[in-house]
């Protein structure tokens, strides 16, 4: 059988093969941290990533998942000099506890709830917050959405600097994503379980959250 | 009465004149008058007199329509008034049924003022309106002796007193009360009343009585605001051929929003309401209102916001034309003059902007922000908040604790347990009571109990120990109680009946 032979170096040099190591270099974006140390040392800039798309997906709603954004979320309304950026959340499926946000530390006057009428409004919404450039976080739960409609959210998130993250359920694991963090949330024997499917720059894997 | 005499007798005076000098910029535009301050009133009484005398000599004529007396009677008055501001730029609207032009500058430009007068009777009588008309050098002078019907003609401040001898005091639109005592004391025409000393009238009828009386007789000044119509923008448009689209009204409606943008460009002024009427063959106008989150004439956000809510609309009929009206114009902040407002964040938008537009497509009521209360039931403890109310909000006030954190900070401190992020709408029933168990079945509680016992007072009471909980895999269930496996929940005990709900999940 003929094998076309190609020297290592010449495949390496193909624009078409993507550099593991490469990828944290690239992410120069500033991140911000998940409060969490083991979680921080897993992702590449250590923290969430800004100006991209980051998804969850659910075994089950419930698990904690609001919980792993909100220190982010706190910081960064924190840090930003000058007027706190807004943070929008989209149909979230309960409504927001005010109290319990204010206890964590939101500036709930810089908090926006929107509840569109379908998914597909949702995902319009989402579309316009993260490239308004006015939000620092968008957070949007959905059902189901297809590959299309995430490939803009995630454009409109690096146009608006913004953070993306869609909350879906699990059955969507095996579908392609465009997004460039994907975690999934089970519910596991005694806790929440955590697990990285895909990380750009970053290796995937199960996260030890409470470490022995 | 002599001090009276005295005190008129000193409009003429040389140092009034001087006064009159040094106000000549001012009597350019009547519109500016100068109010007396209150330097000049505590003034020394020597002094006082001069300072008190009115500092530029007006001539003021008024029109009393004794006709108008119904409801619409403002709305009248205001088109009146529109009509009379051809002859002079300060006019004021004097409530129930009068005007009041200034018409010293206007004489001079008219000529005479006989043919200023007989220009001002011709344009009430196009009108058909009767009316009652006197010119005198002061605001109530002219008022009083317009009333009383005998369309006297003063210039000068010194024959004032003469003229206003003979009115009868039910012209002075006083309170009927004052006018009965007045009556009583056989008081029935202004001389009488001018004949009695001053310090017992002000005693008899309180001092607004003796300030009104000092300003018909042009000892002390009483500016009137002139009168502005409120300007609104406001125009219609009829379609060539009626309009099925969507699509195609949104094209039709562009000139409307040009010409408002333009409109109000010129004016340095924006709006923050707009609407858009659309006029159909049979069925009753659509009306399509448009809130914006703060004033703004620009075009690309009315456009904006206009497209978003025709995206939305069903059209009832075809259209055969349309209006678009704006709200109150007001004048514009220099905040949103700021042309690197939105370039600043580094994005394409202001926060108003993607508020407004994310409103107007899904509804007032489906964006918005939320708040916390002092309050201890749980279901009491936030409420929503307008998002417009929000955007109008500073970030500087709510980091002050007016609408949102300050209080619930303080609140969730030490004492309370930590708050789930979802809040049930209701409280779902776990189970029933069970009086031998002490935690509801197949349910862990992990922490707790938080005791909220509060309410009594309005007939909401509750009395409730909260937990925070977790289902235990496999337990036998309540045949509709949500399945929630693996997920922490803010669960609680009724005291009274012992039931176990489920009020919120730690997401």
């Amino acid at each position: 059988m003929p094998y076309s032979v190609v020297a290592l170096a010449d495949l390496l040099a193909d624009a078409r093969v993507w550099k593991l190591k490469d990828a944290p270099a690239s992410a120069s974006r500033p991140a911000w941290s998940t409060g969490l140390r083991a979680l921080d040392a897993r992702l590449p800039g250590g923290g969430w990533p800004t100006a991209s798309l980051v998804e969850v997906l659910l075994e089950t709603p419930g698990l904690g998942e609001v919980q792993l954004f909100l220190p982010a979320l706190v910081e960064c309304q924190r840090k930003t000099a000058g007027a706190a950026p807004w943070l929008v959340w989209i149909a979230p499926p309960h409504e927001p506890y005010a109290p319990a946000l204010a206890q964590q530390g939101i500036e709930l006057g810089r908090l926006l709830v929107v509840r569109p009428p379908s998914a597909t409004e949702a995902l319009w919404a989402a579309e316009q917050a993260l490239s308004s450039g006015v939000c620092a976080a968008v957070l949007l739960w959905l059902q189901g959405t297809d590959d299309r409609w995430l490939r803009r959210l995630k454009l409109a998130a690096q146009e608006g600097g913004a953070l993306g993250v869609l909350f879906r359920p699990e059955r969507h694991r095996f579908e392609s994503s465009p997004a460039s963090l994907r975690l999934l949330m089970t519910k596991g024997q005694y806790e929440t379980q955590l697990e990285l499917i895909k990380v750009q720059g970053g290796r995937p894997g199960p996260v030890e959250l409470h470490c022995p | 009465m002599k001090p009276l005499r005295r005190l008129t007798s000193a409009a003429r005076s040389a140092t009034a004149d001087l006064f009159a000098d040094g106000y000549a910029d001012v009597a350019v535009s009547p519109v500016h008058q100068r109010l007396p301050t209150n330097a000049a009133r505590l003034a020394t009484p020597s002094t006082a007199r001069h300072l008190r005398q009115p500092r530029l000599q007006q001539l003021w004529y008024a029109a009393v329509f004794p006709e108008l007396r119904d409801p619409h009677a403002p709305s009248t008055l205001q088109r009146l008034a529109r009509c009379a501001q051809r002859f002079t730029s300060l006019v004021s609207i004097e409530t129930p049924n009068a005007l009041l032009l200034e018409i010293k500058g206007s004489v001079t430009l008219f000529g005479s003022l006989a043919a200023l007068y007989a220009d001002l009777d011709a344009a009430w009588s196009r009108l058909a309106l009767s009316v009652m008309t006197a010119v005198a050098p002061t605001t109530l002078g002219a008022l009083w002796l317009a009333r009383a019907g005998q369309n006297a003609c003063i210039e000068e401040a010194g024959a004032l007193a003469a003229a206003l001898a003979e009115v009868p005091l039910a012209c002075t639109a006083w309170h009927p009360d004052r006018l009965r005592t007045l009556h009583s004391m056989g008081v029935t025409r202004i001389g009488e009343l001018l004949r009695l000393p001053r310090a017992g009238l002000a005693r008899r009828l309180g001092p607004s009585a003796v300030v009104d009386i000092d300003i018909a007789l042009a000892r002390q000044a009483a500016p009137r605001r002139a009168f502005v119509p409120r300007e609104r923008f406001r125009e219609r448009c009829d379609c060539e051929s009626e309009i099925e689209t969507v699509v195609l009204l949104q094209q039709a409606v562009q000139p409307l929003i040009e010409h408002c943008a333009q409109f109000l460009r010129e004016r340095q002024a924006g709006v923050q309401a707009l609407e858009l009427r659309l006029w159909h063959r049979t069925l009753t106008d659509t009306r399509i209102h448009l809130g914006l989150a703060n004033i703004t004439g620009e075009r690309g956000r009315l456009a904006d916001v206009l497209e978003e809510k025709l995206h939305r609309l069903e059209l009832p009929a075809p259209v055969k034309g349309m209006e678009l009206r704006s709200g109150s114009l007001q004048p514009l902040s220099a905040a949103s003059l700021d042309a690197f407002a939105g370039l600043r964040s580094g994005g394409r938008d202001t926060a108003p902007q993607l508020v407004e537009r994310l409103s107007a497509r899904f509804g007032e009521t489906a964006v918005y922000g939320v708040a916390t209360i002092a309050e201890h039931r749980p279901e009491a403890a936030w409420r929503r908040v307008h998002a417009l109310r929000l955007i109008a909000a500073r970030t500087d006030d709510l980091r002050a604790g007016d609408v949102s954190t300050g209080k619930g900070r303080e609140r969730g401190g030490d004492a309370d347990m930590a708050r789930p992020v979802w809040l049930l709408a209701e409280p779902v029933m776990l189970c029933a009571m069970d009086p031998q168990h002490t935690q509801p079945l197949g349910w862990i509680l992990d922490e707790g109990p938080e005791r909220i016992e509060s309410g009594w007072w309005d007939g909401k009471g509750v009395a409730r120990d909260y937990y925070v909980a977790r289902q235990m895999p496999g337990a036998r269930q309540m045949h509709d109680a949500p399945q929630m496996y693996g997920a922490r929940a803010w669960i609680f005990q009724e005291r009274r009946t012992r039931g176990w709900y489920l009020h919120g999940v730690f997401a």
